[in-house]
């Protein structure tokens, strides 16, 4: 039962910077977005707490001399097979047939955060003021604006990304950018184990070697 | 996991009230060693009550109990839409029975439908943990057989001291019987928790680092999970305390839901049964809640892999 279109990110760790820019034009664009706030608690006190869709995460690997620092960006990966969307009681978690953007109707969420357990990424995240259950929405109020530029319908963080690192595209369009990137530059899933099926891929870091040889010469 | 007082309270008062069910059904069905008005004006009227205990107790995990209404309608995929199903309804069948006696004898068949919501409601509850795949430690049988042993365990004590405070005593056994299944059930329960322990050591994490970023090469490590302050995520899905902490709620659950009630049971087969057996009752009923707030520390989710290192 896939969905004929499949409206996905591929982020590229080639380029990812760790900016956080991404971060902040997410929280930006949709903490003022008619769907109300996504809520900071204790903002300016010694532990605040707040709601993102959106994180930059820093990850190390090998040994040094030959190890590398790796920039992670995580929000909702929209799986095609979605473990989010059954266990919900209510109906308000649900995955759209026409682009599989997986979204959350605040109207019926009852904040049982069922579905936040069912995901294993940790990609919802419950609302502390509005108690509703909150997630990427792939800023479905961008890419279907009536009054946006066309250069503008998309989402916040792509449009925020200094490097290009994120593609935005319909990856079961095998001639859109986005499947393009994934099939060249062999893109993969996270957590394959659980067969979830994530919409969103990364692309591999690819290391030059010669750049460090081409160092070592100077 | 985050343990929950609301559905700490809702498991372990809706279990209890279930065993209690359970062993009415069971008197009735195999009729009578006790009066019918035993099982009818007190047996029911308490397990209902207890339900609806446990049915005021679940609202509080809601962050919406204003519209929990609405949580009927996915029944067709969510345990945890059956569940909110299966609960009014077994409370509904209890009163329907209860107000049936009044002018008719109750027909058999009605009591096996009660049988069938109960453990209707048991499948539920235990289902919405067991169907989470990747929390492993919840995703196995286990999970609904510790539900109903326990269930069985606590309602089933709570029938003999009601036994006792009515003074409606078996007229063709000995009450000494029940007591001896009472220690039988909890044998059970805990043998059950024990293994399940053992299997929560030995249990192997199918995911890891590599396989929740998918970068390449060894030695893969977090240097920050992007943010400094907190979030739904640092707080939802682990327990927050210390290994040492854990370790006492596993003595104490040993103890006080298993170790105590059994020695207090066999004190009632010689002395002041009615008062052991209220004894066992409280203190066994403190360890359910440990038992239970263990059973959410104990539950590592994938997600966590996520949120390591704060820098």
């Amino acid at each position: 039962m896939k969905p004929n279109k499949q409206l996905a990110l591929v982020i590229d760790l080639n380029v990812c910077v760790g900016c956080q820019a991404c971060v902040t034009s997410c929280k930006e664009w949709n903490t003022s977005g008619s769907a109300g706030p996504l809520n900071d608690l204790n903002a300016y006190e010694s532990s605040p707490s707040g709601t993102f869709f959106n994180r930059v995460q820093t990850y190390e690997s090998g040994v040094f001399p030959n190890s590398q620092t790796i920039h992670f960006p995580k929000s909702c990966l929209h799986c095609e097979e979605p473990p989010c969307v059954p266990v919900c009681p209510t109906g308000a978690s649900y995955k759209r047939k026409e682009d599989g953007i997986v979204l959350v109707d605040y109207d019926k969420c009852i904040g049982c955060s069922y579905c936040s357990w069912a995901c294993p990424y940790g990609a919802r995240e419950l609302d502390q003021e509005r108690q509703v259950m909150t997630k990427c929405t792939l800023c479905v109020d961008r890419i279907y604006s009536t009054t946006l530029p066309e250069s503008e319908k998309k989402p916040a963080c792509v449009l925020a990304c200094p490097t290009s690192a994120r593609i935005f595209g319909d990856v079961h369009d095998k001639n859109s950018e986005a499947s393009k990137a994934i099939q060249e530059r062999s893109g993969y899933t996270l957590m394959p184990e659980w067969e979830t099926q994530p919409a969103n891929h990364y692309l591999p870091r690819k290391i030059n070697e010669d750049i460090h040889s081409q160092g070592d010469q100077r | 996991m985050r343990p929950q007082f609301s559905i700490i309270f809702f498991t372990t008062l809706a279990g209890m009230a279930q065993g209690l069910l359970l062993g009415l059904i069971l008197l009735k069905i195999f009729d009578a060693f006790l009066p019918g008005d035993f099982v009818i004006q007190l047996g029911l009227p308490v397990a209902f009550f207890l339900l609806c205990l446990g049915l005021f107790a679940s609202f509080f995990h809601l962050g919406h109990p204003e519209k929990a209404w609405r949580a009927v309608m996915m029944w067709r995929t969510s345990w945890l839409s059956r569940e909110v199903i299966a609960l009014p309804l077994l409370m509904t069948i209890v009163m329907v029975i209860y107000f049936t006696t009044s002018w008719m004898e109750v027909p058999l068949w009605l009591w096996f439908v009660l049988l069938l919501a109960n453990l209707f409601l048991w499948l539920c509850t235990a289902k919405i943990y067991q169907s989470i795949q990747f929390i492993q430690e919840w995703s196995h049988p286990s999970t609904l057989l510790n539900f109903i042993f326990l269930g069985i365990t606590s309602g089933w004590i709570l029938m003999e001291i009601l036994i006792l405070l009515s003074n409606n005593l078996p007229q063709k056994i000995p009450f000494s019987i029940f007591s001896t299944l009472a220690l039988l059930f909890l044998s059970l329960a805990c043998l059950l928790k024990l293994w399940t322990w053992k299997r929560n050591k030995g249990l192997k994490p199918k995911s890891n680092l590599a396989s929740a970023t998918g970068i390449k090469g060894n030695n893969i490590r977090q240097i920050s999970m992007g943010f400094m302050g907190g979030s739904f995520n640092t707080r939802e899905f682990f327990h927050h305390q210390s290994t040492y902490f854990i370790q006492n709620i596993r003595n104490i659950v040993l103890v006080c839901a298993y170790l105590l009630p059994f020695i207090l049971i066999v004190i009632s087969f010689f002395l002041l049964p009615t008062m052991m057996l209220v004894l066992s009752l409280c203190i066994h009923y403190g360890g359910l809640i440990a038992e239970r707030w263990l059973f959410f520390a104990e539950a590592n989710h994938p997600q966590n892999l996520y949120y390591q290192r704060v820098a």
